[in-house]
């Protein structure tokens, strides 16, 4: 749609072209495009009547909160509302003995909700109410901002001091992905764009496994979630560090995901696994940028030869991820990045995305490592906070993602995935695998 | 050297509201230095430095503060 002309009140970042072309491309598979959630699962009602100020304060100090995305021109902006939109709901459980039921329906109907992009609000805030536990859902569109950026906002919700909360997003800058750009000098730039696509070149010599059902239609995101105990999180942590080192922990989760996947099809067609994972170009602890997304991309690729030798596979994928920072290709595809955000949206993903060689999607899984969730130490507005579950929105193919995060020494897995191009049972037989992958327990 | 290694981490990989405050003994690891950021921090060693680290000696006990990874890379000096 390209009719609404309502004043703008700032562009579009380089890396929300990447979330906004898979936006689009989500919803020409009659999807609801990127929305994302973050869930903390609550062990009572959290204190509404600091809540609903703390939140209203929120839009204040970020009027990009009640923005709309529009298409003017061939790029696209944040623009004022002409009339504000509420965006803080509650969701009463209408029988308490139902309250799984109606939480888990209730969430997946606010994820798999259908809302054209120049009207739907860029985030919503959702309390689902029930017996003994409450939800409480930040539910967002990629463009607006990235998985830190929304552990940052849960961070400002339970921030107590107000002079505290305004020092959020400070000090002000440019999107990262600018910034970085900036230190190069222009054949710098050339050369690094050269780089990446001589890295993604590389990567096409391998047809990408898929294990999505492909002849099917995509009907609705749903998702799996399932959370460590302490003590087991402690011995995944040991056991990544043996294995990928102190510097690949997320390695080892994507390494401990291709066993298991490989293990549950081994004759899935393809050469290779590929999973891309963002990385964070702020720095750790930062508190700004709080909005907008501020990543890069790595790629780890394994053949199916490495799969079944787990040191091999590795030692494969550290030795890949050393090269890969030392070559520096991971900033080598921030121009690339910045040059296709002047692309269509139709023409994004295929330049980015797909195989050179087939045409298909690159990616056999999306994956995310948010990493440490910083957002409350104790507890969330007066309720504790007894468990999280993330959820995005995913193109299909690979039409599945996994998505990691720490809270409290704990580790938290949530598999998400379109059905029916995968189902329940297919999740919980990959997770029974990756169970004993990631404890080693596989022998 | 240190204040090289001071300068790469607080402009590149963690941010501390007054870096002057964080002394060469503070953890870097309870400050947030992370995978990728070790990764990034070890491949600025190799090439400022002009050393090679082995991956075997990525630790804890070498990463942890300016002094510890001060001797580290003391030790790998001809």
């Amino acid at each position: 749609m390209n009719t609404p002309k309502d004043p703008i009140i700032e562009p579009l970042n380089p890396a929300d072209y990447l979330t906004l072309a898979m936006d689009e491309e989500i919803r020409q598979e009659n999807m609801p495009g990127s929305l994302c959630g973050f869930v903390l699962v609550l062990d009572s009602l959290p204190d509404i009547a600091r809540l609903t100020p703390r939140i209203t304060e929120f839009t204040g100090q970020f009027p990009l909160a009640l923005a709309s995305l529009q298409q003017q021109g061939d790029r696209f902006y944040w623009c004022k509302r002409a009339q504000t939109l509420p965006i803080f709901f509650t969701h009463d459980c209408p029988d308490p003995e139902q309250t799984e039921a109606f939480q888990q329906a209730t969430l997946l109907h606010l994820l798999n909700q259908h809302l054209p992009r120049e009207t739907i609000a860029p985030i919503e805030f959702h309390l689902i109410t029930g017996k003994d536990t409450a939800l409480f859902l930040l539910r967002w569109i990629h463009p607006f901002c990235d998985a830190k950026g929304a552990d940052l906002i849960l961070k400002y919700l339970c921030t107590e001091d107000k002079a505290q909360r305004e020092q959020f997003d400070r000090p002000k800058s440019k999107a990262l992905i600018t910034v970085q750009l900036a230190k190069y000098k222009w054949w710098e730039k050339i050369k690094l764009f050269i780089k990446a696509k001589r890295y993604i070149t590389r990567l096409d010599r391998y047809h990408s496994i898929q294990h999505a059902r492909l002849d099917l239609k995509p009907k609705q995101l749903n998702y799996v979630t399932h959370t460590f105990t302490a003590e087991q999180s402690k011995r995944i942590a040991q056991q990544a560090r043996a294995h990928t080192g102190l510097g690949g922990t997320s390695l080892y989760y994507i390494g401990c995901l291709m066993r298991a996947l490989h293990t549950l099809a081994p004759e899935q067609p393809g050469a290779a696994y590929c999973v891309p994972y963002a990385f964070n170009l702020r720095k750790q602890n930062a508190q700004a940028p709080l909005l907008g997304n501020h990543i890069g991309t790595l790629f780890a690729q394994a053949p199916k030869t490495l799969l079944t030798n787990r040191q091999a596979l590795f030692a494969h994928l550290q030795q890949q991820t050393k090269e890969t920072i030392r070559q520096q290709l991971d900033y080598a595809f921030l121009p690339v990045m910045w040059a296709a955000s002047w692309l269509s949206l139709k023409k994004y993903g295929p330049e980015l995305r797909f195989s050179h060689n087939d045409g298909s999607e690159r990616s056999s899984v999306w994956f995310s490592d948010i990493g440490l969730a910083e957002f409350a130490e104790r507890s969330f507005l007066g309720a504790d906070v007894i468990g999280l579950r993330h959820l995005c929105q995913i193109s299909s193919p690979p039409g599945i993602a996994l998505l990691v995060c720490q809270y409290r020494q704990q580790l938290t897995l949530s598999y998400n995935f379109i059905e029916p191009l995968f189902d329940e049972a297919w999740i919980k037989q990959l997770h029974l695998l990756m169970l004993q992958e990631l404890l080693n327990e596989t022998n | 050297m240190k204040q090289k290694l001071r300068h790469f981490i607080f402009e590149e990989l963690i941010f501390v509201a007054d870096s002057t405050r964080f002394s060469d003994d503070d953890d870097l690891l309870a400050a947030g230095l992370n995978s990728i950021s070790i990764m990034r921090l070890v491949m600025f060693i190799e090439t400022e430095f002009n050393i090679t680290l082995p991956d075997a000696e990525i630790t804890v006990e070498n990463l942890q503060t300016f002094n510890k990874l001060g001797r580290w890379i003391k030790g790998h000096q001809t």
